[in-house]
């Protein structure tokens, strides 16, 4: 199991952000579904070893966080996608890519072919030596997505990556999930219930703090089946199990 | 030549190969046309740091960039034109504040737009922290030392500086990375210093009276430790989970 | 963008215009070194091909064809990575497809008969007119009375075929010129 969560919870001062998870995810896609608030963000946060657990237990690639070495190994093969990315604008591409690259202490000959390798994989090919400044919001996200997946991490955690993706991107993007899903756990936190029917092998529902499902898309699915509200199918599924979490 | 089509007489001759894989040529091309030359300082670093990720880091740092260190040079040598034309130690008084401002602008969140990134990075964001900061620190005392020794100043005032520039260069990495804003922590750093000179005019009714009375010394020092605490502790890290 | 101004373009060091340069062109190249290399090599060759032009694309007259000096620089890589290996097991090949006669060099020779191929496939497909007429001709060495019995068309008709394959075998054939890397310098 890559992911062990055990009686997860994560506290900000008297808010409950993370209420109890207990999580197993091996090799797949995984689809973190829910409302705002819901505590996706800490979840993940604290999957990507930058936020601490108030209480529980936390395993990660089959080690545990708190010490500084094996927490230094999970972070070599860890690609993280904060919801809210900042960029240095006087970078290019390639230097923010290369940048991340080497912090996240790949061995310096495999990273000009590593930052080409991701950089074509997101899409950005023709845009390597562009300036940050000078993109789209879509294609900082992008590169966000390439600084993740460079050092071809066994933990994939991303938080709401399709945010400003068009439309032919995500189908895209969508692929480029299922590939690593073969290799890697990939958590994907979204309010996009169509990624997630279209990319992940399961689904995990949180409503605050707590897992309120955790199936199979198709699964997500039968709940709606007769109630819930929605104009697709996940979308009734989605909307059946939260109402039933909420009664 | 219409109708003989030769001018497309090399394009005819279909696609790649099954067995070549156009992809994995390209990025070959790619990796050697889009890499970045890291400059000599930087290898030099990564040399001596054992860490290519912390070499880049630490040649990105703002305030060891080369518009901050001629700034940094400029106020120094009109420091010295000051000592030299009023006899005050304007060096002295001047240089705790500079590195201070250098320091602030060194690393920490309100610097680094993709802090949470930065955090979840294997070269973690407090030994970014601590190279920058050192590299700055280090550049300052020597730039300052120089510029001492240059204005004439005497043996007790060259060095007495040293002590309190250490202060309040760790007062304002504090309030940079407790406020996530480098400006707040050049404005706590230019303020603790200014006044800590105040104060020592006024009580001994000498503007150096904060550089060379040694009796603050531990005080300073006592200071800068609480203040590194303080960083540590804004910086710190999961701890363990079972 | 034309290949002229893409060329021109990486002169600039546009990685951009490389890449669309590199998708052009990267697959004939690649079919044409097939030729004479394993699929392994020819990754090799392509890849030191492209970045040669990257270094070398300052160097191109326009005056020339793009392709024509594109298969000038994979050829003289390709020939250095032949010499490199030396009379290996992929050198063999290339000997034996020298017909025994002894070249001067090789790796030439291998690449000469790769390009000869391509030239004559250049006259289209095989048993097309322009193809036959050459082969009876140039290859069976048949005079142009027999060639037209043969094909049951007049020696008018046999001669104006035999000139277009000439024609189309030069044209063919001065895209394969090893225009010297770097062009006029």
């Amino acid at each position: 199991m890559n992911v062990e969560l055990t009686e997860l919870t994560r506290k900000f001062g008297r808010t409950q952000a993370v209420a109890g998870v207990t999580l197993q995810a091996g090799p797949g896609v995984f689809g973190l579904l829910g409302p705002n608030g819901a505590g996706k963000t800490s979840l993940l946060r604290m999957m990507a070893t930058v936020l601490p657990p108030t209480s529980g237990t936390l395993r990660l690639l089959g080690r545990d966080p708190g010490g500084y070495v094996p927490r230094r190994e999970i972070r070599r093969r860890l690609g993280y996608l904060p919801q809210n990315l900042g960029y240095y604008p006087g970078f290019t591409v390639t230097d923010f890519v290369e940048y991340f690259a080497l912090l996240k202490d790949m061995p310096p000959m495999q990273v000009p072919r590593a930052v080409a390798a991701a950089i074509e994989q997101v899409g950005l090919g023709d845009r390597a030596r562009a300036k940050l400044r000078t993109l789209s919001g879509g294609m900082l996200r992008r590169v966000g997505i390439a600084q993740a997946i460079v050092n071809e991490p066994e933990l994939l955690l991303l938080d709401e990556p399709t945010a400003g993706l068009d439309p032919e991107q995500r189908v895209v993007f969508r692929a480029l999930l299922r590939e690593f899903g073969q290799r890697a756990t990939v958590i994907v936190s979204t309010h996009l219930v169509e990624d997630v029917g279209a990319a992940c092998s399961e689904v995990t529902l949180m409503d605050a703090g707590r897992i309120v499902f955790h199936g199979t898309p198709d699964e997500l699915i039968a709940r709606g089946v007769g109630h819930g509200v929605g104009d697709a199918p996940l979308e009734r599924g989605y909307s059946a199990v939260l109402a039933a979490a909420r009664s | 030549m219409t109708g003989d089509n030769l001018t497309g007489g090399y394009q005819d001759t279909g696609p790649a190969p099954g067995d070549v894989d156009l992809d994995r040529v390209w990025l070959g091309v790619a990796a050697q046309v889009w890499r970045r030359q890291p400059g000599s300082a930087e290898r030099a670093a990564g040399r001596l740091l054992r860490s290519p990720g912390l070499a880049r880091a630490l040649v990105t740092t703002p305030s060891l960039l080369l518009g901050w260190v001629i700034a940094t040079v400029v106020i120094l040598l009109a420091g010295i034109g000051f000592t030299l034309g009023t006899g005050t130690p304007w060096v002295a008084l001047l240089a705790p504040a500079v590195a201070a401002a250098g320091i602030a602008y060194a690393y920490g969140p309100g610097i680094d737009p993709a802090w949470e990134l930065s955090q979840s990075m294997a070269v973690s964001d407090r030994m970014v922290l601590l190279t920058r900061a050192l590299a700055v620190f280090g550049l300052n005392a020597a730039l300052g030392l120089a510029a001492s020794a240059a204005s004439g100043a005497a043996a007790a005032v060259t060095f007495g500086w040293l002590v309190p520039m250490t202060a309040v260069c760790a007062l304002a990495l504090a309030a940079a990375t407790v406020t996530r804003s480098p400006n707040v922590g050049v404005a706590a750093g230019s303020a603790g210093w200014v006044i800590a000179i105040l104060a020592g005019q006024a009580a001994e009714g000498r503007s150096t009276a904060a550089i060379t009375d040694s009796f603050l010394v531990l005080p300073y020092l006592a200071f800068a430790a609480c203040c590194g605490a303080v960083v540590l502790f804004a910086t710190r890290i999961p701890r363990g989970t079972s | 963008m034309d290949d002229d101004a893409l060329i021109a373009a990486v002169a600039r060091r546009d990685d951009t215009a490389l890449r669309e340069l590199f998708s052009r062109h990267a697959p004939w190249l690649a079919a044409r070194l097939r030729g004479v290399l394993p699929a392994a090599e020819v990754e090799d060759v392509l890849q030191e091909t492209f970045l040669a032009v990257w270094r070398g694309a300052a160097g191109y007259r326009p005056q020339g064809s793009a392709g024509g000096w594109l298969w000038g620089i994979a050829r003289r890589q390709a020939a250095l990575w032949l010499r490199r290996r030396g009379p290996a097991e992929l050198l063999l090949p290339a000997l034996l497809a020298a017909d025994g006669r002894n070249p001067g060099d090789p790796a030439e020779a291998a690449l000469s008969r790769a390009e000869l191929a391509r030239a004559v496939s250049a006259l289209g497909p095989e048993g097309g007119a322009a193809r036959e007429t050459w082969r009876l001709m140039y290859v069976e060495d048949k005079s142009v009375a027999e060639v037209a019995e043969l094909m049951g068309v007049s020696a008018g008709t046999v001669k104006s075929r035999a000139h277009r394959a000439r024609r189309l075998m030069r044209a063919a054939l001065r895209h394969h010129e090893p225009v010297r890397e770097g062009g006029g310098r």
